[in-house]
């Protein structure tokens, strides 16, 4: 009885494993690229417009058709379902079968480029599902969407060559980050700001590094990028970028931003036709670190994503009152306890000259008549006087204990730190283009002891708790 | 199966179930060994084709000679048609420069005649004759890595 027990078992396995083997052997014999070739051959023996070329198409060998790039040892096997990606006859045949839109295979033929480099996408997969790496699939960099391909032209060619000859979007999104203040906050190339992320390297992340939770649609880096540029807390909810773009705006930063990748092309592929030297004039360098924030300079904003009202630093009363030295220091030093960075070249990365540059365009407007200066030492200040004068002139615009509604708070370092000569002379003259009225003279009518008052009661704030 | 419970009826049952165990054990294992066998041989290799594109038959009018950058082949043109000889010479490798009579070895002073046959100096072998072959839409392709006898020449519409 114990043989035929045994002889049964060995019966089932070997039935078991017949089974397996008929199933690799028919899907080895079937796969997906083979279906596609064969549908490639006989579209071209049907179409054979004389009977040379359906000779030709007759003699079409189907197998796993490969280009390996020797320098950057890369294998692409797209063109194994994609045969027709360089034929001519395919150009308004259905996909997997259509010819290379454009003429861009002219100057990039497929057996030095292959396809990934700018497509993305595993290369070396021999199915539709894991060589596209969409969803599900495990590969870092799946196929790129059309509309960020651009990105991929900057790895080897000068945005101002792309300008010109056809790489259109991703030149326009490098002005836009160049004009959006993007570096206040982002470090690249290890100058900006601290308050985000660095950005180098950003567009061959493994999508393990992005927050995924919250995107919408295929978790890839590329819709990651796309939509928190729509609509950053959406994407990061705790996030304090302040990106106010249109759709086709943040499609264009997108595009450029995925162009930050840490992998170097090899040589025979670059053709930088132009060498840009980066912009250093005043102005550009105030869109490419500042106006993120501080946006045109003219007025002073409560932001409701920083909490704080960002100051007119443009603005000439504002200006009328420091001076540039002071100016300097607040640049490079930051103001700590705000948003404000740091910028010197050992914190943020600017130089003293380009920190020069950008208070000589911020100041340009300063007007020319110098402040009436205010000598507060001169005064024997009263505390507590201040205290009841600020109940009744300030508190309605900077709250009770100082802490800010419509105008400033007035308890944060920056002002605490000031000096009282200059916040004397700004309570005295008002903020002209902010709701900050003249309270001296010329103006509500305080007089100077007052306003002496005031000020050594605005210097007590930090004290009181709220 | 060998104490040969035979009876009338033929195959007695214990002796079907035997047969039929070792005999679809045979066959899994054997359909097994079959199938990784196949992985023996590589479907692709890790390494550059040796194809190349060199354009239309318009590009090579008869009586062309051409020497196609960075991949050391010559195409020829003539009556009996198109055809590519390597660049390569077969002593120590160093490319030849076609002359009046054929190729010359600068490395060497090797010999070939137009055919590549060598006709004088050191080196061991003619030069390498390669297959030329047509892409659907026309476009002609050199192998450099299939070598064919010399003197095939290739007539493309």
């Amino acid at each position: 009885m114990q043989s035929r027990f045994y002889l049964s078992l060995l019966l089932i396995s070997s039935l078991v494993l017949l089974t397996f083997v008929a199933i690799a052997t028919y899907s080895a014999l079937t796969p997906e690229w083979k279906q596609y070739q064969t549908e490639y051959k006989d579209f071209l023996i049907k179409n054979a417009k004389d009977e040379a070329t359906r000779e030709r198409a007759e003699k079409i060998d189907i197998g796993i058709q490969q280009i390996y790039l020797t320098s950057m040892k890369k294998a692409d096997r797209c063109t194994s379902c994609h045969r027709g990606v360089e034929n001519p006859l395919m150009a308004n045949a259905e996909q997997p079968h259509r010819q290379h839109s454009g003429n861009y295979l002219e100057n990039h033929p497929v057996a030095k480029f292959g396809c990934t480099i700018c497509h993305r996408g595993q290369g070396q997969a021999m199915n539709l599902r894991e060589a596209h790496g969409e969803e599900h699939t495990h590969w870092d960099f799946p196929i790129m969407p059309i509309k960020y391909i651009q990105s991929s032209c900057a790895l080897c060619h000068d945005f101002e060559m792309l300008k010109h000859e056809g790489g259109g979007h991703v030149a326009k999104g490098e002005e836009f980050f160049r004009g959006k203040g993007c570096r206040g906050c982002h470090k690249l190339n290890g100058v900006g700001g601290d308050l985000g992320k660095a950005l180098d390297g950003i567009g061959s992340r493994a999508r393990a590094y992005f927050p995924m939770k919250h995107v919408v649609g295929d978790r890839t880096i590329y819709n990651w990028v796309k939509q928190h540029f729509d609509d950053p807390r959406q994407i990061v909810p705790e996030s304090e970028m302040r990106a106010f773009l249109t759709g086709e705006e943040s499609d264009l930063l997108t595009t450029y931003v995925l162009t930050f990748t840490s992998e170097q092309m090899p040589r025979n592929y670059m053709l930088i036709k132009n060498i840009v030297m980066p912009r250093t004039d005043g102005e550009s360098l105030y869109k490419m670190y500042c106006i993120a924030c501080h946006s045109d300079g003219k007025a002073s904003i409560y932001d409701e994503i920083l909490k704080r009202t960002i100051p007119a630093i443009m603005n000439p009363s504002f200006l009328k009152a420091i001076d540039d030295n002071y100016l300097k220091k607040i640049l490079k030093e930051g103001r700590q306890g705000t948003q404000m960075t740091a910028w010197k070249v050992d914190a943020a990365g600017l130089t003293e000259q380009e920190i020069d540059r950008i208070i000589e365009y911020i100041a340009k407007d300063r007007p020319a008549a110098k402040t009436e200066p205010f000598d507060v030492a001169k005064f024997k200040a009263d505390v507590k006087r201040g205290e009841e004068l600020f109940n009744i002139r300030c508190a309605l615009c900077h709250g009770k204990k100082g802490e800010g509604d419509l105008g400033l708070n007035l308890k944060n370092p920056v002002v605490q730190a000031a000096d009282p000569a200059f916040l004397a002379v700004t309570v005295r003259d008002g903020r002209a283009g902010t709701p900050m009225p003249p309270f001296g003279k010329d103006g509500v009518g305080l007089i100077e002891q007052d306003i002496a008052d005031i000020v050594s009661y605005v210097k007590t704030l930090s004290q009181k708790k709220l | 199966m060998s104490n040969g419970n035979r009876n009338e009826e033929g195959v007695s049952r214990r002796d079907f179930l035997g047969l039929a165990a070792f005999g679809a054990a045979i066959l899994a294992s054997l359909g097994a060994l079959a199938g990784s066998l196949r992985f023996v041989k590589s479907n692709v290799y890790s390494e550059e084709s040796k194809k190349f594109k060199i354009g239309k038959i318009e590009n090579f009018p008869i009586g062309t000679t051409r020497s196609i950058d960075g991949k050391s082949v010559f195409i020829f043109s003539d009556d009996n048609g198109l055809f590519a000889i390597s660049a390569v010479c077969t002593h120590l490798g160093c490319i030849v420069y076609p002359t009046e009579a054929g190729f010359q070895c600068p490395c060497h002073g090797s010999k070939y005649n137009q055919d590549g046959k060598v006709i004088g100096g050191p080196a061991p072998r003619p030069l390498e004759w390669f297959e030329i072959s047509q892409e659907v839409d026309g476009t002609l392709f050199v192998d450099a890595g299939k070598a064919v006898p010399n003197g095939t020449k290739y007539i493309f519409a």
